[in-house]
Protein backbone atom coordinates (compact mmCIF):
# COMPACT_ATOMS: atom_id res chain seq x y z
CA UNK A 1 0.00 0.00 0.00
CA UNK A 2 2.77 2.37 1.01
CA UNK A 3 4.77 1.51 -2.09
CA UNK A 4 1.71 2.17 -4.28
CA UNK A 5 1.07 5.49 -2.59
CA UNK A 6 4.69 6.46 -3.08
CA UNK A 7 4.41 5.60 -6.79
CA UNK A 8 1.27 7.70 -7.17
CA UNK A 9 2.82 10.57 -5.25
CA UNK A 10 6.03 10.55 -7.29
CA UNK A 11 4.00 10.29 -10.51
CA UNK A 12 1.90 13.31 -9.50
CA UNK A 13 5.04 15.21 -8.56
CA UNK A 14 6.64 14.43 -11.93
CA UNK A 15 3.48 15.52 -13.75
CA UNK A 16 3.45 18.74 -11.72
CA UNK A 17 7.08 19.50 -12.63
CA UNK A 18 6.44 18.75 -16.31
CA UNK A 19 3.45 21.09 -16.24
CA UNK A 20 5.56 23.77 -14.52
CA UNK A 21 8.33 23.33 -17.11
CA UNK A 22 5.87 23.59 -20.01
CA UNK A 23 4.34 26.65 -18.40
CA UNK A 24 7.76 28.29 -18.08
CA UNK A 25 8.64 27.47 -21.68
CA UNK A 26 5.45 29.01 -22.96
CA UNK A 27 5.92 32.20 -20.88
CA UNK A 28 8.13 34.09 -23.37
CA UNK A 29 5.42 33.81 -26.01
CA UNK A 30 2.97 35.66 -23.84
CA UNK A 31 5.65 37.85 -22.31
CA UNK A 32 6.83 39.20 -25.69
CA UNK A 33 6.91 42.96 -25.81
CA UNK A 34 5.59 45.15 -28.63
CA UNK A 35 8.47 47.53 -27.81
CA UNK A 36 11.58 46.10 -29.43
CA UNK A 37 15.04 46.37 -27.99
CA UNK A 38 16.54 48.43 -30.81
CA UNK A 39 19.72 48.93 -28.77
CA UNK A 40 20.62 45.44 -30.00
CA UNK A 41 21.71 47.12 -33.22
CA UNK A 42 24.37 49.28 -31.52
CA UNK A 43 27.15 47.22 -33.13
CA UNK A 44 26.04 48.58 -36.51
CA UNK A 45 26.61 52.16 -35.33
CA UNK A 46 30.35 51.68 -35.69
CA UNK A 47 29.99 50.61 -39.32
CA UNK A 48 27.49 53.30 -40.34
CA UNK A 49 28.29 56.72 -41.74
CA UNK A 50 25.10 58.17 -40.24
CA UNK A 51 22.90 56.92 -37.44
CA UNK A 52 19.52 58.44 -36.68
CA UNK A 53 17.35 57.63 -33.67
CA UNK A 54 13.80 58.89 -33.34
CA UNK A 55 11.82 58.36 -30.12
CA UNK A 56 8.23 59.53 -30.20
CA UNK A 57 6.50 58.55 -27.00
CA UNK A 58 2.76 58.60 -26.39
CA UNK A 59 2.64 62.06 -24.79
CA UNK A 60 4.41 63.69 -27.74
CA UNK A 61 2.14 61.91 -30.20
CA UNK A 62 -0.97 63.00 -28.28
CA UNK A 63 0.23 66.58 -28.18
CA UNK A 64 0.95 66.67 -31.90
CA UNK A 65 -2.31 64.93 -32.78
CA UNK A 66 -4.35 67.70 -31.11
CA UNK A 67 -3.32 70.01 -33.89
CA UNK A 68 -3.79 67.71 -36.85
CA UNK A 69 -6.87 69.48 -38.05
CA UNK A 70 -6.26 69.47 -41.81
CA UNK A 71 -8.50 67.32 -43.98
CA UNK A 72 -5.41 65.43 -45.25
CA UNK A 73 -4.39 64.57 -41.69
CA UNK A 74 -7.69 63.00 -40.65
CA UNK A 75 -6.72 59.38 -41.36
CA UNK A 76 -3.23 59.76 -39.88
CA UNK A 77 -4.77 61.39 -36.80
CA UNK A 78 -7.04 58.38 -36.31
CA UNK A 79 -3.95 56.17 -36.09
CA UNK A 80 -1.58 58.44 -34.16
CA UNK A 81 -3.90 59.36 -31.31
CA UNK A 82 -4.07 55.75 -30.09
CA UNK A 83 -0.39 54.94 -30.40
CA UNK A 84 1.86 54.49 -27.38
CA UNK A 85 5.05 55.22 -29.26
CA UNK A 86 6.92 55.27 -32.55
CA UNK A 87 10.63 54.41 -32.51
CA UNK A 88 12.86 54.58 -35.55
CA UNK A 89 16.49 53.63 -35.94
CA UNK A 90 18.12 54.31 -39.27
CA UNK A 91 21.65 53.56 -40.46
CA UNK A 92 23.29 54.90 -43.62
CA UNK A 93 26.40 53.18 -44.93
CA UNK A 94 29.14 54.28 -47.28
CA UNK A 95 29.23 51.04 -49.29
CA UNK A 96 26.65 48.33 -50.00
CA UNK A 97 28.61 45.59 -48.23
CA UNK A 98 29.17 47.57 -45.02
CA UNK A 99 26.44 45.57 -43.31
CA UNK A 100 25.20 42.04 -43.75
CA UNK A 101 21.75 40.46 -43.42
CA UNK A 102 23.08 38.72 -40.30
CA UNK A 103 23.34 42.12 -38.62
CA UNK A 104 19.56 42.40 -38.77
CA UNK A 105 19.15 39.10 -36.90
CA UNK A 106 19.37 40.97 -33.57
CA UNK A 107 15.98 42.44 -34.43
CA UNK A 108 14.49 39.47 -36.28
CA UNK A 109 15.19 37.22 -33.29
CA UNK A 110 12.79 39.34 -31.25
CA UNK A 111 10.03 39.00 -33.84
CA UNK A 112 9.16 35.40 -33.10
CA UNK A 113 5.88 33.54 -33.25
CA UNK A 114 3.42 33.13 -31.65
CA UNK A 115 3.11 36.81 -30.71
CA UNK A 116 4.76 38.24 -33.82
CA UNK A 117 3.91 37.29 -37.37
CA UNK A 118 5.41 38.48 -40.62
CA UNK A 119 2.60 39.78 -42.76
CA UNK A 120 4.43 41.41 -45.65
CA UNK A 121 7.73 40.70 -47.33
CA UNK A 122 8.55 42.91 -50.28
CA UNK A 123 11.69 42.56 -52.35
CA UNK A 124 13.05 44.47 -55.29
CA UNK A 125 15.71 42.48 -57.11
CA UNK A 126 16.81 45.43 -59.24
CA UNK A 127 17.23 47.90 -56.42
CA UNK A 128 18.27 45.35 -53.83
CA UNK A 129 15.61 46.62 -51.46
CA UNK A 130 13.87 44.45 -48.96
CA UNK A 131 11.01 45.37 -46.64
CA UNK A 132 9.39 43.20 -44.01
CA UNK A 133 6.39 44.07 -41.88
CA UNK A 134 5.66 42.19 -38.67
CA UNK A 135 2.55 42.46 -36.56
CA UNK A 136 2.13 41.64 -32.90
CA UNK A 137 -1.35 40.66 -31.86
CA UNK A 138 -2.88 39.86 -28.49
CA UNK A 139 -3.02 36.12 -27.63
CA UNK A 140 -6.74 36.09 -28.47
CA UNK A 141 -5.86 37.48 -31.90
CA UNK A 142 -8.33 40.29 -31.42
CA UNK A 143 -6.19 43.37 -31.19
CA UNK A 144 -2.94 44.58 -32.68
CA UNK A 145 -0.39 45.48 -30.01
CA UNK A 146 2.44 46.64 -32.20
CA UNK A 147 4.20 46.61 -35.52
CA UNK A 148 7.77 46.31 -36.70
CA UNK A 149 9.11 47.30 -40.10
CA UNK A 150 12.55 46.32 -41.33
CA UNK A 151 13.50 48.24 -44.44
CA UNK A 152 16.86 47.15 -45.86
CA UNK A 153 18.47 48.87 -48.82
CA UNK A 154 22.05 48.34 -50.04
CA UNK A 155 23.36 51.36 -48.14
CA UNK A 156 20.53 52.00 -45.70
CA UNK A 157 18.86 50.04 -42.97
CA UNK A 158 15.80 51.33 -41.13
CA UNK A 159 13.96 49.64 -38.29
CA UNK A 160 10.60 51.06 -37.27
CA UNK A 161 8.76 49.96 -34.15
CA UNK A 162 5.20 51.18 -33.69
CA UNK A 163 3.75 50.40 -30.26
CA UNK A 164 -0.02 50.42 -29.94
CA UNK A 165 -3.00 49.54 -32.10
CA UNK A 166 -2.29 50.20 -35.75
CA UNK A 167 -4.31 49.18 -38.77
CA UNK A 168 -2.07 47.68 -41.46
CA UNK A 169 -4.45 48.98 -44.13
CA UNK A 170 -3.87 52.53 -42.93
CA UNK A 171 -0.11 52.23 -42.61
CA UNK A 172 0.33 54.16 -45.86
CA UNK A 173 -0.99 57.24 -44.01
CA UNK A 174 2.11 57.19 -41.82
CA UNK A 175 4.63 56.59 -44.60
CA UNK A 176 7.05 59.47 -44.93
CA UNK A 177 6.02 60.78 -41.52
CA UNK A 178 7.72 60.45 -38.12
CA UNK A 179 10.82 58.97 -39.76
CA UNK A 180 8.87 56.03 -41.22
CA UNK A 181 10.19 55.28 -44.73
CA UNK A 182 7.94 55.24 -47.78
CA UNK A 183 7.19 51.56 -48.32
CA UNK A 184 5.07 52.23 -51.40
CA UNK A 185 8.26 52.63 -53.38
CA UNK A 186 9.00 48.93 -52.88
CA UNK A 187 7.95 46.48 -55.56
CA UNK A 188 6.97 42.80 -55.75
CA UNK A 189 4.87 43.06 -52.63
CA UNK A 190 3.83 39.67 -51.37
CA UNK A 191 1.52 39.68 -48.36
CA UNK A 192 1.86 36.54 -46.32
CA UNK A 193 -0.38 34.70 -43.96
CA UNK A 194 0.48 35.51 -40.38
CA UNK A 195 2.49 32.68 -38.93
CA UNK A 196 1.52 33.31 -35.30
CA UNK A 197 -1.74 34.77 -33.99
CA UNK A 198 -4.08 35.90 -36.70
CA UNK A 199 -5.45 39.39 -36.41
CA UNK A 200 -9.19 39.73 -36.81
CA UNK A 201 -10.04 41.81 -39.87
CA UNK B 1 4.08 116.28 1.63
CA UNK B 2 6.90 114.68 -0.45
CA UNK B 3 6.69 114.74 -4.21
CA UNK B 4 6.81 111.15 -5.63
CA UNK B 5 6.45 112.22 -9.27
CA UNK B 6 10.16 112.00 -10.22
CA UNK B 7 10.22 108.33 -9.09
CA UNK B 8 6.92 107.41 -10.70
CA UNK B 9 8.02 107.64 -14.35
CA UNK B 10 11.02 105.28 -14.09
CA UNK B 11 8.95 102.85 -12.02
CA UNK B 12 6.20 102.73 -14.66
CA UNK B 13 8.84 102.31 -17.39
CA UNK B 14 10.46 99.43 -15.48
CA UNK B 15 7.15 97.65 -14.98
CA UNK B 16 6.27 98.16 -18.67
CA UNK B 17 9.65 96.73 -19.71
CA UNK B 18 9.21 93.71 -17.44
CA UNK B 19 5.79 93.08 -18.94
CA UNK B 20 7.30 92.81 -22.42
CA UNK B 21 9.54 89.95 -21.29
CA UNK B 22 7.84 86.55 -21.35
CA UNK B 23 7.47 85.18 -17.84
CA UNK B 24 8.56 81.71 -18.96
CA UNK B 25 11.87 83.08 -20.13
CA UNK B 26 12.59 84.55 -16.71
CA UNK B 27 11.71 81.29 -14.98
CA UNK B 28 13.69 79.20 -17.47
CA UNK B 29 16.77 81.42 -17.38
CA UNK B 30 18.24 79.96 -14.21
CA UNK B 31 17.66 76.43 -15.44
CA UNK B 32 19.38 77.14 -18.74
CA UNK B 33 22.28 78.74 -16.89
CA UNK B 34 22.58 75.66 -14.72
CA UNK B 35 22.73 73.52 -17.89
CA UNK B 36 25.41 75.82 -19.30
CA UNK B 37 27.34 75.44 -16.05
CA UNK B 38 27.12 71.66 -16.29
CA UNK B 39 28.37 71.84 -19.88
CA UNK B 40 31.18 74.17 -18.72
CA UNK B 41 32.16 71.62 -16.07
CA UNK B 42 32.03 68.84 -18.67
CA UNK B 43 34.28 70.72 -21.11
CA UNK B 44 36.21 72.53 -18.37
CA UNK B 45 35.74 75.84 -20.14
CA UNK B 46 33.11 78.55 -20.31
CA UNK B 47 30.83 79.43 -23.24
CA UNK B 48 31.51 82.20 -25.75
CA UNK B 49 30.76 85.53 -24.09
CA UNK B 50 28.14 88.08 -25.14
CA UNK B 51 25.67 85.42 -26.26
CA UNK B 52 23.37 86.73 -23.54
CA UNK B 53 22.56 89.78 -25.66
CA UNK B 54 21.43 87.61 -28.55
CA UNK B 55 19.29 85.57 -26.19
CA UNK B 56 17.87 88.75 -24.66
CA UNK B 57 16.81 90.12 -28.04
CA UNK B 58 15.57 86.77 -29.39
CA UNK B 59 13.51 85.95 -26.31
CA UNK B 60 10.44 88.17 -26.74
CA UNK B 61 9.89 87.10 -30.34
CA UNK B 62 7.91 84.09 -31.37
CA UNK B 63 8.68 82.95 -34.89
CA UNK B 64 7.09 79.83 -36.33
CA UNK B 65 5.73 78.78 -32.95
CA UNK B 66 9.17 78.93 -31.31
CA UNK B 67 9.83 81.17 -28.33
CA UNK B 68 12.06 81.54 -25.27
CA UNK B 69 15.09 80.76 -27.38
CA UNK B 70 18.43 80.56 -25.58
CA UNK B 71 21.80 79.51 -26.87
CA UNK B 72 25.31 78.91 -25.61
CA UNK B 73 28.33 78.14 -27.76
CA UNK B 74 31.44 76.40 -26.51
CA UNK B 75 34.25 76.81 -29.05
CA UNK B 76 37.59 75.02 -29.26
CA UNK B 77 36.44 72.31 -26.91
CA UNK B 78 38.66 69.36 -26.13
CA UNK B 79 37.55 66.94 -28.87
CA UNK B 80 39.20 63.97 -27.18
CA UNK B 81 36.99 64.64 -24.17
CA UNK B 82 33.87 64.66 -26.36
CA UNK B 83 34.69 61.35 -27.96
CA UNK B 84 36.32 59.76 -24.94
CA UNK B 85 33.14 58.08 -23.78
CA UNK B 86 31.95 55.03 -25.68
CA UNK B 87 28.40 56.22 -25.36
CA UNK B 88 28.20 59.97 -25.78
CA UNK B 89 24.42 59.89 -25.71
CA UNK B 90 24.29 58.45 -22.21
CA UNK B 91 26.84 61.03 -21.03
CA UNK B 92 24.67 63.78 -22.47
CA UNK B 93 21.50 62.28 -21.01
CA UNK B 94 23.00 62.36 -17.53
CA UNK B 95 24.18 65.91 -18.15
CA UNK B 96 20.73 67.02 -19.27
CA UNK B 97 18.84 65.31 -16.47
CA UNK B 98 15.81 63.04 -16.23
CA UNK B 99 12.95 65.48 -16.98
CA UNK B 100 14.09 65.60 -20.59
CA UNK B 101 13.33 62.62 -22.79
CA UNK B 102 15.50 61.74 -25.80
CA UNK B 103 13.63 62.66 -28.97
CA UNK B 104 16.04 62.54 -31.91
CA UNK B 105 19.73 61.85 -32.18
CA UNK B 106 21.80 62.04 -35.33
CA UNK B 107 25.41 60.97 -35.54
CA UNK B 108 27.35 61.73 -38.70
CA UNK B 109 30.51 59.62 -38.60
CA UNK B 110 32.06 61.44 -41.59
CA UNK B 111 31.98 64.88 -39.99
CA UNK B 112 32.03 63.58 -36.42
CA UNK B 113 28.91 65.60 -35.61
CA UNK B 114 26.43 64.59 -32.96
CA UNK B 115 23.06 66.24 -32.61
CA UNK B 116 20.98 65.14 -29.65
CA UNK B 117 17.51 66.58 -29.16
CA UNK B 118 15.56 66.23 -25.92
CA UNK B 119 12.03 67.31 -25.09
CA UNK B 120 9.81 67.71 -22.07
CA UNK B 121 6.36 69.11 -21.43
CA UNK B 122 6.43 72.64 -20.11
CA UNK B 123 2.74 73.27 -19.41
CA UNK B 124 0.08 75.06 -21.49
CA UNK B 125 0.50 72.32 -24.12
CA UNK B 126 3.96 73.62 -24.93
CA UNK B 127 7.06 71.55 -25.30
CA UNK B 128 10.50 72.57 -24.18
CA UNK B 129 13.23 71.43 -26.50
CA UNK B 130 16.91 71.14 -25.83
CA UNK B 131 19.31 70.72 -28.74
CA UNK B 132 22.94 69.79 -28.20
CA UNK B 133 25.09 69.82 -31.30
CA UNK B 134 28.69 68.75 -30.99
CA UNK B 135 31.41 68.45 -33.60
CA UNK B 136 35.14 67.90 -33.39
CA UNK B 137 35.84 71.38 -32.02
CA UNK B 138 32.61 73.10 -30.96
CA UNK B 139 29.49 72.43 -28.93
CA UNK B 140 26.23 74.35 -29.17
CA UNK B 141 23.45 74.20 -26.60
CA UNK B 142 20.04 75.54 -27.57
CA UNK B 143 16.87 75.65 -25.53
CA UNK B 144 13.48 76.79 -26.79
CA UNK B 145 9.78 76.45 -26.23
CA UNK B 146 7.58 75.11 -29.00
CA UNK B 147 3.91 75.76 -29.47
CA UNK B 148 1.95 72.62 -30.42
CA UNK B 149 1.78 73.56 -34.10
CA UNK B 150 5.60 73.83 -34.18
CA UNK B 151 5.96 70.55 -32.29
CA UNK B 152 3.61 68.92 -34.76
CA UNK B 153 6.03 69.78 -37.56
CA UNK B 154 8.82 68.11 -35.58
CA UNK B 155 6.71 65.00 -35.02
CA UNK B 156 5.75 64.82 -38.69
CA UNK B 157 9.29 65.04 -39.98
CA UNK B 158 11.81 64.69 -37.15
CA UNK B 159 14.68 63.88 -39.51
CA UNK B 160 14.36 66.98 -41.66
CA UNK B 161 13.77 69.21 -38.62
CA UNK B 162 16.84 67.84 -36.86
CA UNK B 163 18.90 68.47 -40.01
CA UNK B 164 17.58 72.06 -39.96
CA UNK B 165 18.62 72.31 -36.31
CA UNK B 166 22.10 71.05 -37.18
CA UNK B 167 22.39 73.62 -39.95
CA UNK B 168 21.20 76.29 -37.48
CA UNK B 169 23.86 75.23 -34.97
CA UNK B 170 26.54 75.31 -37.70
CA UNK B 171 25.43 78.80 -38.76
CA UNK B 172 25.55 79.93 -35.14
CA UNK B 173 29.09 78.59 -34.81
CA UNK B 174 30.20 80.36 -38.00
CA UNK B 175 28.45 83.61 -37.10
CA UNK B 176 29.79 83.85 -33.58
CA UNK B 177 31.75 86.98 -32.70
Amino acid sequence: MNARNKKIRSGALAAFFVAMLLGTLSMPAFGQNPRLDIKNLEALSKKASEVVDVNLDGSLLKLASKFMTDEDDREALGIIKNLKGVYVKSFTFEKPDDYSPADVEAIRSQLQAPAWSRIVSARSKHEGENAEIYLMTAPDGGSVLGMAIICAEPTELTVVNIVGPVDINKLSQLEGKMGIPRLGEQTDESPQKPEGHRAKP
Amino acid sequence: MRNHRPLLAPAILSVALLQTLPTGARAGDSEFHSLVERMSDYYQKGPVRHMGWLNFFANPFTAGGVSHFQMAIFDDVDASRTHAGEDLESSLASLVGPPYQPFVSVHDARSGEWTCIYTRESGNERTEMLIISIDSSDAVLMQMQLKPEAMRKWVEDPLERSRDARRGAQDAQRGQP
